[in-house]
């Protein structure tokens, strides 16, 4: 495919978006081959020691699919982190930046590929791995655990995810070195800052005091075993937390990203 | 074409170019010299919108690169020293860089890689130092771009291929391109390079036409410099080594060395803008007795 002269002078071009996604799959492709490959090996390995696929057993502890889920979101998250990389790159640097598409084009297949295509091609590998478990399981005389297949539950898991790896990317346009590392703890850091917070304001102006401390279990505040904030406050509460993280968090962190690829320069390099 | 207008730039405190101005016209092969840390990489960078200026504009065929708008990218070809260049066969390389150049002319690419003789490994990424080069120079030629930027284009490679590429160079001038070549290896490029720029403490200090360094100065080797109106002279074990005006004594000259030009410029450059203006030279200063 190639562009027409007339896509240049657009700002923004599909056509530019997907030569770059497509671009970035191509090189992502054999990190995901290597993926499925040490998947498939672990797999192996309990069916040869176990005569069960683990990914696909299902219990109280692992609802079906719950490795599965695991693996993508945490492969997923891998390749946010990493999926700004050649901007940093002291050789390639350059290249990246000149490559002729706006700073916007290549933030947003970085975004289009880690939280749409990834988790699509990652699902369907997965799906078509577990069926191919299963069925070994089966014909070795296993328990025959079922096949997964992405549900509800998954795409509720997506969510979660796709705010992460908005974060993840935006970790990836700041840090050169070790950008997954520097992001997550980053993200610790302020859950720690802001529970710790949240619970002496809590302690402070709930209850009057932290001299019996205070505890915060499934979605309820605690002294002792005096329920100290009412359900109201805490759905209140809830409500507030989920506005910060599914709304503005992602979208701080777009803009975030986005403005860092577009005040990047070639500095970088050994001048 | 190219307009730089009060260009500042710097990656600490002191600016590296400071209130450059410049203007590169169509269908002309600059040359850029100066000293080691001048700024002729980083102007090159500014110029393809890698960098972006403190102050200053620069505008190329009427576009602001640091924007990095498609068209200003795709427009603008950037060959760097040392090319980095990803693991890819040729095929694989031209099918994911060159889709974003609708001018880039594939069949062009593979004469100039044949002209070139570059070879056809798997991948790209291993060639040598000096045939990245030159893939890096056919992808930039072939690109279409209307503004070509070399950094040392010649370093690195060996003799045969330094007289293919400036066969290839001097094939690829073209009206409705500007090409700026920045180098050391002057000698390398001497016969391509019109004008010649050089740039010192931030700042363009000449512009010289070949036809203005061909008219007016020379080069000569003399056991004395009397009797000679001379711009710059360098002793060595033989003698001298002299830039001189062509008027006068002279006259004979041999044509203008540009080593000798840019050393010139930099050691002497109110003489030279004196020979340049036409303008009456004092005697020149001989440190010691050597006169």
């Amino acid at each position: 495919m190639r562009l027409s002269a007339k896509s240049l002078e657009r700002r923004f071009s599909i056509e530019r978006l997907y030569l770059l996604v497509r671009n970035r799959l191509y090189d992502e492709a054999p990190t995901l081959l290597i993926g499925a490959a040490i998947v498939a090996g672990l797999n192996a390995l309990s069916l040869v020691l176990a005569k069960t696929a683990f990914f696909n057993i299902v219990s109280a502890e692992t609802p079906n699919g719950a490795f599965w889920t695991l693996a993508i979101v945490l492969g997923g998250l891998f390749l946010a982190g990493a999926s700004l990389k050649g901007m940093h790159d002291g050789r390639g640097q350059t290249d990246w930046l000149l490559l002729p598409a706006t700073s916007v084009e290549k933030y947003a297949a970085a975004l289009v590929d880690v939280v749409v295509v990834f988790p699509l091609i990652a699902a369907a590998a997965g799906v078509a791995l577990s069926a191919l478990l299963a069925l070994v399981e089966v014909l070795i005389g296993g328990p025959g655990n079922p096949i997964w297949l992405p549900g509800m539950g998954e795409l509720k898991a997506w969510g979660g995810f796709a705010v992460a790896a908005t974060v993840f990317i935006a970790g990836s346009s700041a840090f050169r070195k070790a950008p997954f590392l520097k992001t997550g703890g980053i993200v610790l850091g302020f859950a720690f800052v802001f529970a710790l917070a949240l619970a002496l304001l809590v302690a402070q102006f709930v209850y009057g005091g932290w001299e019996n401390g205070i505890s915060f279990m499934n979605g309820r505040f605690y002294s002792g075993s005096d329920e100290i904030v009412s359900e109201s406050a805490v759905r209140a509460m809830q409500a507030a937390f989920d506005i910060a993280v599914y709304a503005f968090l992602p979208v701080l962190a777009v803009l975030f990203g986005a403005a860092k690829v577009s005040e990047k320069e070639a500095k970088d390099e050994v001048q | 074409m190219v307009r730089i207008e009060s260009l500042v730039f710097g990656y600490a405190a002191k600016p590296v170019i400071d209130g450059l101005g410049l203007r590169l016209e169509r269908g002309r092969a600059y040359g850029l010299l100066g000293l080691n840390g001048a700024g002729k990489t980083s102007l090159l960078k500014l110029i393809a919108g890698a960098l972006r200026p403190r102050s200053g504009r620069i505008e190329v065929w009427g576009r602001d690169p640091s924007g990095r708008g498609a068209a200003a990218l795709a427009d603008i070809a950037f060959v760097p020293e040392d090319p980095w260049l990803p693991a890819l066969t040729s095929a694989a390389y031209l099918e994911r860089f060159a889709a974003f150049r609708p001018s880039f002319d594939i069949k062009r690419f593979e004469e100039l890689r044949r002209e070139l003789d570059i070879v056809d490994p798997k991948p790209v990424s291993k060639l040598s130092y000096g045939q990245r080069k030159k893939f890096a120079l056919a992808a930039a030629l072939a690109s279409g771009a209307g503004t070509i930027l070399l950094d040392e284009p010649t370093n690195g490679l060996d003799i045969p291929s330094k007289m293919q590429f400036r066969k290839v160079l001097a094939s690829s001038i073209s009206e409705d391109r500007v090409i700026l070549v920045s180098t050391h290896q002057v000698r390398d490029l001497e016969n391509l390079i019109d004008p010649v720029l050089i740039v010192d403490s931030g700042m363009l200090a000449f512009e010289i036409e070949s036809e203005a360094i061909g008219a007016k100065l020379g080069s000569t080797r003399a056991t004395s410099l009397s009797g000679l109106e001379v711009v710059h002279a360098e002793r060595d074990a033989l003698g001298w080594n002299a830039l001189v005006a062509r008027r006068g004594a002279g006259t004979s000259a041999m044509p203008a060395d540009i080593e000798m030009l840019f050393n010139a410029a930099l050691a002497k450059p109110e003489r030279l803008a004196a020979v340049l203006a036409d303008a009456a030279l004092t005697p020149y200063p001989v440190e010691g007795s050597e006169k």
